[in-house]
């Protein structure tokens, strides 16, 4: 290449192309050779910039907690598409609807743009601020607060934010983070590892072998739209249809028809809070073998007549059970929706252990989580009851900073549990999130993070997958603000502060912090490719996006925790009487938006549910003969009224729920988080009221009774279909 | 030769009105869908929007059924409760053999590709929506208005497929970008396109493999022997379109 002599022209250039400069240093491309340590304009382009030829960067999905592997399709230093990473054992080379709308949270015309401090909370009132004023007043801040008052509220975190964060948060004598986000409560991702832990001995979650598995009952576990790690599972259920010698047989618990039920071979309606109770009529029928002490004055009638499901299909599932040769039976979200959950879960897993399929093929493994100490998991998220306590302690003027990442408390927790009002009593409120989201709004300072692909960091996979696998996260474009990654925030802090918090955080940069973390893993005999050095496996990590083992190693569960004595299940606990209240309200997981947190990405808006076919809005779905005894048909707006709140939203006539369930989807409902999701649709959580399982203190979310009332208005959904066929369409 | 490869989709159920879609080119490009994989988990669907360019209308826009999908997963429900099922079919540009789209476009701005795909010419079409009407699947989309990219929103724009205008129809090109590229690559190396070797963005995305993507003309190919299936049906066969959209209806297993 000719040596470029700076003529004033390419200066020009030279300042004017840094700021768009596609390099990104220190990211390695897929077979592609490393990236200079500078910027370049494009007068010098970067050896794999060439016009119009995509270069291809691993890295990590962050879009859920799964942490799925990908591949971003990037020209000219811009993310273009993205796609599953086909070597990355957990969803091998697949991803979901949200896995492929994250260039829609790089790109967001919402994005807080730098720092900023808000001018009297509420008042939407942002005054840019430069990260050195910002984080120096919030060392002040820091250095003022009893250590033990500073708190830290997570979603379900990152691993290598977790990593960080506790670090710092240990070193300077405060709390460990707190983890909880509504997405982890609706998968009952606390219940399952609480129940793990029980039963197995272990924190880590239970994988259900359901590729392998020739029958599946599942209760109210969404493993094809939302739960836990859902490609990895629906690769499964591919594999469990793809069978030779049969297609397997699904069946599904659940008191409205998700479409994981509509997949199934058959869907039971069950009575909600009744899945540990079913699961004991079930265990009854089959004897229970050596643990028939379990079933002990089970009544299977009583059992049939409270769950609403008959007697006969009962005992034909028995059968099901009995006959098959690899079962596998699996808790999912609903059951842990319940004050009854933790029992529940043990009554649900206990099936699995008279069917004697811990640890057997096609049955129940332990998540193999990380071959190395170093790069550990994260734990299982906090209980409700950890969010309760936390309120009181700051409604007690014992919290004076607070801050927030990942979770966006205010619209996820139910406002029966007055979150929003607590944090009046807090002096100081620090959120980290890269749009203007509800907690956002109540906090004094944002300091946004670097979105998803902007950003380094490492994710174990622990909540699906056959062998132990760590997902590598590296910048796939230089970042588009003046934003910072949170665990740089974090290690500048600590570097201020100095002494422990320093010596607990010693990394120059976030980038040797990562470097030294998947060195733990180097020299690993399992490891997929070869590399000569610790330099060398550094760049492998991030050029194959992570490390994986090379063949399956699924870990055995200890059944440690299982007693040949009867299994209590208490009937569950539900806010408001039955007189006032006929219905139950049954929340659920968007398939898009999840908890809310893809509100704001317009693809996800647009995606239609699969179920309704509706989109943009809130619906509440019914029962036809419950719309008919109410007197209202699709697209009337009626008014759901709790003890704990009232919201409105459109009817959809949908013939599979109960008759005396309401099904509403959460995820709209916003006042804020940007232009595509606020002021539209409603929160179901407003009517969910504050009753935990008080063997976990995981919120029982299902637990909400509600009334319709008419409101006489109609106001059209968006639906793909057309209503004049009620769905069943024929051209004749 | 091309009849070597020629597969037998004459069965006797593809005689009379409809035909299986199979040509006498080389490549006949083909999708086929497993129903029994289906879950309706719409990742096909976010996959096409971010390949394609393809618009969102917003809330307003898709009430008045005006939804830019080319791929759309139908929801059809039988029975009553609580013998109730759903089932999922995605739908999309069927590329039938004998398009009734082809024929009633004034400018001739849909055309017949030689590889069997039914293009769309944007900047020939004038917007009359003939084609919209005379496709009986309803996949061609009509762009009510322009789209609207906020900044920085349209850095997400893939540079290799157009941004259609107001008044453009636009519908499923089997990514015939995607397909260009993995020829052109091949031509480059040297060598002939694989089996399987191309994948639209939905097939590519899809967590349980429902797809499968492929020349039908070759017999050999996956796509082909899942036309063969027991199970494969096309849609509205009657009608004689010759769709090149196999699918495979869902199973039971009985207990």
């Amino acid at each position: 290449m000719k040596k470029a002599t700076l003529s004033r022209r390419s200066f020009l250039k030279l300042v004017g192309g840094a700021a768009a400069a596609g390099a990104t240093v220190g990211a390695m491309p897929v077979a592609a050779k490393k990236v200079g340590e500078h910027f370049e304009p494009y007068v010098v382009p970067p050896e794999e910039a060439l016009p119009g030829k995509a270069t291809w960067y691993a890295t990590t999905c962050r879009m859920c907690a799964a942490g799925c592997g990908i591949m971003v399709r990037t020209i000219n230093g811009r993310a273009k598409k993205i796609e599953g990473n086909p070597s990355y054992p957990l969803n091998d080379g697949k991803t979901c609807a949200r896995g492929q709308a994250g260039l829609q949270a790089l790109y967001n015309p919402d994005r807080l743009r730098n720092a900023v401090k808000q001018n009297g909370r509420e008042s939407r009132i942002f005054e840019p601020l430069h990260w050195e004023t910002a984080l120096s007043s919030l060392m002040d801040k820091i250095e003022a607060a009893d250590p033990a008052n500073i708190i830290f509220f997570g979603g379900v975190m990152a691993d290598n934010l977790y990593y960080v964060t506790s670090r710092w948060l240990e070193a300077i004598g405060a709390p460990p983070p707190l983890q909880y986000d509504l997405h982890a409560a609706l998968e009952g991702r606390a219940t399952s590892a609480k129940a793990a832990k029980k039963l197995f001995g272990t924190m880590q979650q239970p994988i259900y072998d359901i590729a392998n598995a020739d029958v599946i009952f599942s209760f109210g576990a969404n493993f094809v739209e939302t739960w836990m790690s859902p490609v990895s599972y629906s690769r499964a259920y591919s594999k469990f249809r793809g069978q030779t010698g049969g297609r397997g047989y699904l069946v599904q618990f659940e008191p409205r028809m998700s479409a994981t039920a509509a997949t199934a071979d058959q869907w039971v309606p069950i009575r909600p809070g009744m899945d540990g109770l079913v699961a004991l009529a079930l265990g009854k029928i089959l004897g229970g073998g050596s643990f028939s002490g379990m079933y002990h004055n089970i009544d299977i009638k009583e059992i049939a007549h409270a769950s609403g499901i008959e007697l006969d299909t009962l005992k034909k599932m028995a059968r099901i059970l009995a006959n098959a040769d690899h079962p596998v039976v699996v808790p999912g979200g609903t059951p842990a929706g319940h004050s009854n959950g933790y029992d529940s879960y043990l009554a649900i897993h206990s099936l699995n252990l008279i069917l004697n399929q811990l640890g057997r093929e096609g049955g129940v493994y332990i998540s193999p989580n990380s071959p190395a100490e170093a790069l550990e998991a994260a734990p299982m998220p906090n209980s409700f009851a950890d969010v309760e306590a936390l309120i009181e302690r700051m409604n007690g003027g014992e919290v004076e900073i607070l801050f927030v990442h990942g979770a966006n408390p205010v619209f996820e927790l139910p406002q029966a549990a007055a979150f929003k009002e607590a944090l009046a009593n807090v002096p100081y409120i620090v959120s980290f999130s890269s749009f203007v989201d509800e907690t956002a709004v109540q906090s004094d300072l944002i300091l946004p993070d670097n979105t998803y692909l902007e950003s380094w960091g490492y994710q174990v996979a622990s909540s699906g997958g056959d062998r132990p696998a760590v997902a590598s996260q590296q910048p796939i474009v230089e970042r588009m603000y003046d934003t910072r990654s949170t665990t740089e925030v974090i290690m500048a802090l600590a570097k201020e502060m100095g002494g422990a918090a320093a010596k607990a955080l010693p990394w120059e940069s976030e980038i040797l912090f990562m470097e030294d973390m998947s060195g733990s893993i180097y020299g690993s005999s399992l490891t997929p490719y070869t590399t000569k050095t610790g330099k060398e496996f550094w760049a492998a990590f991030r050029q194959h996006g992570g490390w994986w083992a090379n063949k399956k190693l699924s870990a055995e569960p200890e059944a440690v925790g299982f007693k040949n004595s009867p299994l209590p299940v208490a009937a569950p606990n539900f806010d408001g009487r039955a007189r006032e209240y006929p219905l139950f309200l049954h929340p659920y997981p968007s398939v898009s938006l999840s908890d809310g947190r893809g509100a704001n990405l317009p693809w996800l808006q647009e995606a239609p549910d699969p179920m309704t076919t509706a989109a943009w809005n809130t619906w509440v779905e019914m029962n036809p003969q419950t719309a008919h005894k109410y007197g209202v048909h699709d697209n009337d707006v009626v008014k759901i009224i709790s003890p704990n709140g009232e919201i409105e939203a459109r009817v959809v006539v949908y013939p599979g729920i109960r008759p005396d369930v309401v099904a509403i989807p959460v995820g709209q409902g916003h006042e804020d988080y940007g232009r595509y999701a606020q002021k539209r649709g409603s929160n179901p959580m407003d009517l969910v009221g504050t009753i935990t399982d008080p063997k976990t203190g995981a919120l029982a979310w299902a637990s909400a009774r509600v009334r319709i009332e008419r409101t006489g208005r109609k106001e059209k959904l968006a639906r793909l279909e057309s209503l004049h066929g009620h769905g069943k369409e024929e051209l004749t | 030769m091309a009849t070597a490869k020629k597969n037998s989709l004459n069965t006797p159920e593809n005689e009379g009105g409809g035909h299986g879609g199979e040509t006498t080119a080389e490549t006949r490009w083909g999708l086929s869908i497993d129903l029994d994989k289906c879950t309706g988990c719409q990742a096909c669907v976010v996959a096409c929007h971010a390949e394609n360019n393809v618009p969102v209308v917003g809330e307003e826009e898709t009430a008045y059924g005006r939804s830019a999908h080319w791929l759309r997963i139908e929801r059809y429900w039988e029975g009553e409760y609580p013998n109730v099922k759903a089932k999922f079919m995605p739908v999309m540009c069927q590329q039938c053999t004998d398009a009734p789209c082809e024929a009633v476009c004034p400018v001739y701005a849909t055309y017949h590709s030689d590889e069997g795909l039914n293009g769309q010419i944007y900047n020939r079409c004038i917007g009359t929506r003939f084609c919209g009407s005379a496709c009986p699947y309803k996949t061609r989309m009509y762009n009510w208005f322009d789209p609207i990219y906020p900044e920085p929103l349209a850095e997400q724009l893939n540079p290799d497929v157009t941004v259609r205008s107001r008044g453009i129809m636009e519908k499923c090109t089997f990514c015939v970008q995607r397909i260009r590229r993995t020829q052109e690559d091949a031509k480059a190396e040297g060598r002939d396109v694989q089996d399987g070797e191309i994948a639209p963005a939905c097939v590519q995305s899809c967590p349980t493999d429902a797809f499968t993507f492929g020349n039908l003309n070759d017999s050999e190919s996956a796509v082909s022997q899942e036309a063969r299936s027991s199970r494969a049906f096309r849609l509205l066969d009657n009608l004689g379109t010759g769709p090149a959209v196999i699918y495979l209806k869902g199973g039971e297993t009985r207990v």
